[in-house]
């Protein structure tokens, strides 16, 4: 979505381009729920007097930024920007909604959307000995833990289990400590064009400061968005659950003992249909003995979205129908599974959640890939540390 | 309407443990967040709406460090037109009197309208500066304002009180009002306003600058001494009384009375 400063709205986002096919509306999740129409907000924002309108509808704050709608496009473009692009227009003006202010403005002043200091954002490292990268140091691997992670207890878990693991298959790595700051993927999505562009040159500096051989992400939002939006970014951006499929891969990664599960695994949107990571969080359920992995009759790039991206952690949809997650939960029983794992901090909350909702607690559990493997052993036998 | 609106950067002691230095004179606040007090954010967007409405100028005063300087420059991007900042460790800071000293003497001698302020600050609570500066201007005031109406010469300031009750009061200006929160949506201030602002004059200020003598208030002026700061200890104790509904009421009154509760 990069602009100049003359771009009408038209050219930035290449509305001309369009042919109305509706193959963005006919893949569009949220439209079972809500009254987003995106293509009719393509259609209409060609009319530069009725963008202000169209900045004022609620329905441009139902998108997740799934990205569906740019996967299926024929032509290439990317409709969810032409909403983003609107809830720019709003976020410029001053009136966004408290929720979403608070965020942003906890980002701008504390590197996170949480509202939570600065200052305690490696809190969750308390007893774990994790060494923090240096400027004059080499490190192979270089982790960017997320905010959502770093701060919500519920999905620390991610990180802190990474970290065990980690020193028991002897990699290389370090972590960034209290200087990492927000990727800015939810900043991005909730239209906050100019935190944006400050946030990518403040943390393309910090990241290209350190001499790391590759930048490895714990979260997919996290992930695309350094793949995606960071251009002068100079090392190359891996979501953890291919480091650990790699190091299984060499030998240097196995777990002892089995789990005898029924394991379904949900495609993250982050990391899926916008990164093309498919099979290696698949690749790491498999490798532990006993686990039956099922699959969804929507995944992969068809993976049915839990509405957690887009800034949607901060914006409450009017609609009162049944949430996506709480789909995807009947879908997963429906299958049988004991778990749903996935990869993806916003996918546990959100799926978490809907599990609550629907009373399934009993008989369902939604783990990260990394918080179930935690509960295993690493296999020191197995495991041959170069 | 020439506004000027007091605003104070304070820790946020919601997310972070609260703890006291070794000495115990003050808190630690290595760990906390800094921002605007939350009722002074509303204060802000109050002048700002005034302004758009009636016209004039808005003026943002703050004691406080260079850091601060994020929180007035958000405020200029809402709309507010400069700013004063003022920076001398001599001042008891503690002490809202002196607080007020300090705001009334950066404001006086200067033809104003209207003041606002929070009516109270989330770090000592006191609710004491915005009333103690009315009172050094030698102008009539209003707290927990929820309502504005500006009118000829006067403006209609509608007052919590206890109870739920709302008190409206006329008052001629220029006059001072501590806003309360919730009596507007405080607007958003987008990044490219933020530095947009950088344009508009924030004037850094001593003591000195201000004519002010430090003797009037610094720590020996202040009729405040900081004794001793402590962490209150965490007890819980439950008692459930049993019986017949008499019975019951009958030993709560007993319990209540014993403890001197009633």
């Amino acid at each position: 979505m990069e602009m100049t400063e003359n771009q009408t709205f038209t050219e930035r986002f290449d509305l001309l381009g369009c042919i109305q096919c509706g193959r963005c509306t006919g893949g569009c999740p949220v439209t079972v729920r809500t009254n987003l129409n995106v293509r009719r907000f393509v259609y209409d924002a060609y009319n530069e007097e009725l963008l202000e309108e169209l900045a004022r509808a609620a329905e441009i704050w139902d998108c997740t930024a799934c990205h569906t709608c740019a996967v299926r496009c024929p032509k290439g473009l990317k409709p969810l920007e032409v909403l983003i692009g609107l809830r720019s227009l709003l976020v410029e003006s001053g009136k966004t909604q408290p929720s979403v202010r608070d965020a942003l403005e906890s980002v701008f002043r504390e590197g996170n959307p949480w509202e939570k200091p600065r200052a305690t954002r490696s809190d969750w490292m308390e007893g774990l000995d994790v060494p923090i990268a240096q400027p004059d140091q080499p490190v192979e691997n270089l982790f960017f833990v997320c905010c959502t992670i770093a701060y919500d207890p519920r999905v620390q878990v991610i990180a802190q289990n990474l970290v065990r693991l980690l020193k028991g298959a002897g990699v290389n790595y370090a972590f960034l400590g209290d200087d990492e700051s927000c990727c800015g993927s939810e900043v991005f999505t909730l239209g906050e064009e100019g935190l944006f562009e400050m946030i990518v040159e403040d943390n393309t500096e910090l990241l290209n400061g350190y001499q790391a051989e590759r930048i490895v992400a714990l979260s997919p939002h996290c992930f695309t968005t350094f793949r995606t939006r960071y251009p002068n970014l100079k090392k190359p951006v891996l979501h953890y659950t291919q480091l650990l499929a790699e190091l299984l891969e060499q030998g240097k990664l196995a777990f002892k003992g089995g789990l005898a599960k029924k394991i379904v695994f949900h495609d993250p949107c982050y990391l899926g249909k916008q990164s093309g990571v498919f099979d290696e969080p698949r690749r790491l359920l498999k490798a532990v003995d006993g686990v039956e992995l099922v699959e969804f009759d929507r995944s992969r790039e068809r993976s049915l979205c839990c509405e957690g991206g887009g800034g949607k952690m901060w914006v409450e949809s009017e609609s009162k129908k049944e949430r996506l997650a709480e789909t995807r939960i009947r879908d997963a029983r429906a299958l049988g599974a004991d778990i749903v794992a996935v990869a993806c901090p916003f996918c546990v909350l959100t799926l978490e959640d809907a599990v609550k909702a629907l009373g399934y607690e009993e008989e369902m559990r939604v783990v990260e890939i990394m918080e179930l493997l935690g509960e295993l052993e690493v296999d020191q036998d197995k495991t041959n540390p170069a | 309407m020439k506004i000027f609106t007091c605003i104070k950067y304070v820790p946020d002691t919601s997310e972070a443990e609260v703890k006291l230095n070794p000495e115990g004179t003050a808190v630690d606040s290595s760990r906390f967040s800094f921002d605007i007090n939350d009722a002074d954010n509303y204060a802000v967007e109050e002048s700002v709406q005034i302004k758009e409405k009636h016209g004039g100028s808005v003026t943002v005063v703050s004691i406080g460090p260079k850091q601060s300087e994020v929180m007035i420059r958000m405020a200029l991007a809402k709309g507010c037109d400069n700013a004063i900042r003022i920076e001398d460790e001599r001042i008891a800071a503690y002490d809202p009197i002196m607080v007020a000293r300090v705001l009334a003497g950066a404001i006086k001698g200067q033809e104003f309208d209207l003041v606002l302020t929070g009516c109270m600050a989330s770090d000592y609570g006191n609710a004491v500066t915005g009333v103690a500066l009315a009172e050094l201007l030698g102008v009539p005031h209003a707290a927990y304002v929820k309502k504005v109406e500006i009118l000829d010469g006067k403006v209609k300031a509608h007052r919590e009180l206890e109870g739920g009750l709302m008190e409206v009061v006329e008052l001629t200006l220029p006059a001072v009002l501590t806003i309360q929160t919730g009596i507007n949506e405080p607007r958003y201030a987008p990044i490219r306003g933020i530095r947009e602002a950088q344009k508009k004059e924030l004037k850094v200020v001593n003591l000195d600058d201000l004519g002010i003598a430090a003797g009037e208030v610094d720590a020996n002026a202040s009729h405040i001494v900081l004794e001793k700061l402590y962490i209150p200890e965490v007890e819980s104790k439950a008692e459930i009384i049993e019986g017949d509904p008499d019975e019951k009421a009958e030993k709560l009154a007993t319990i209540l009375v014993k403890g001197g509760l009633v």
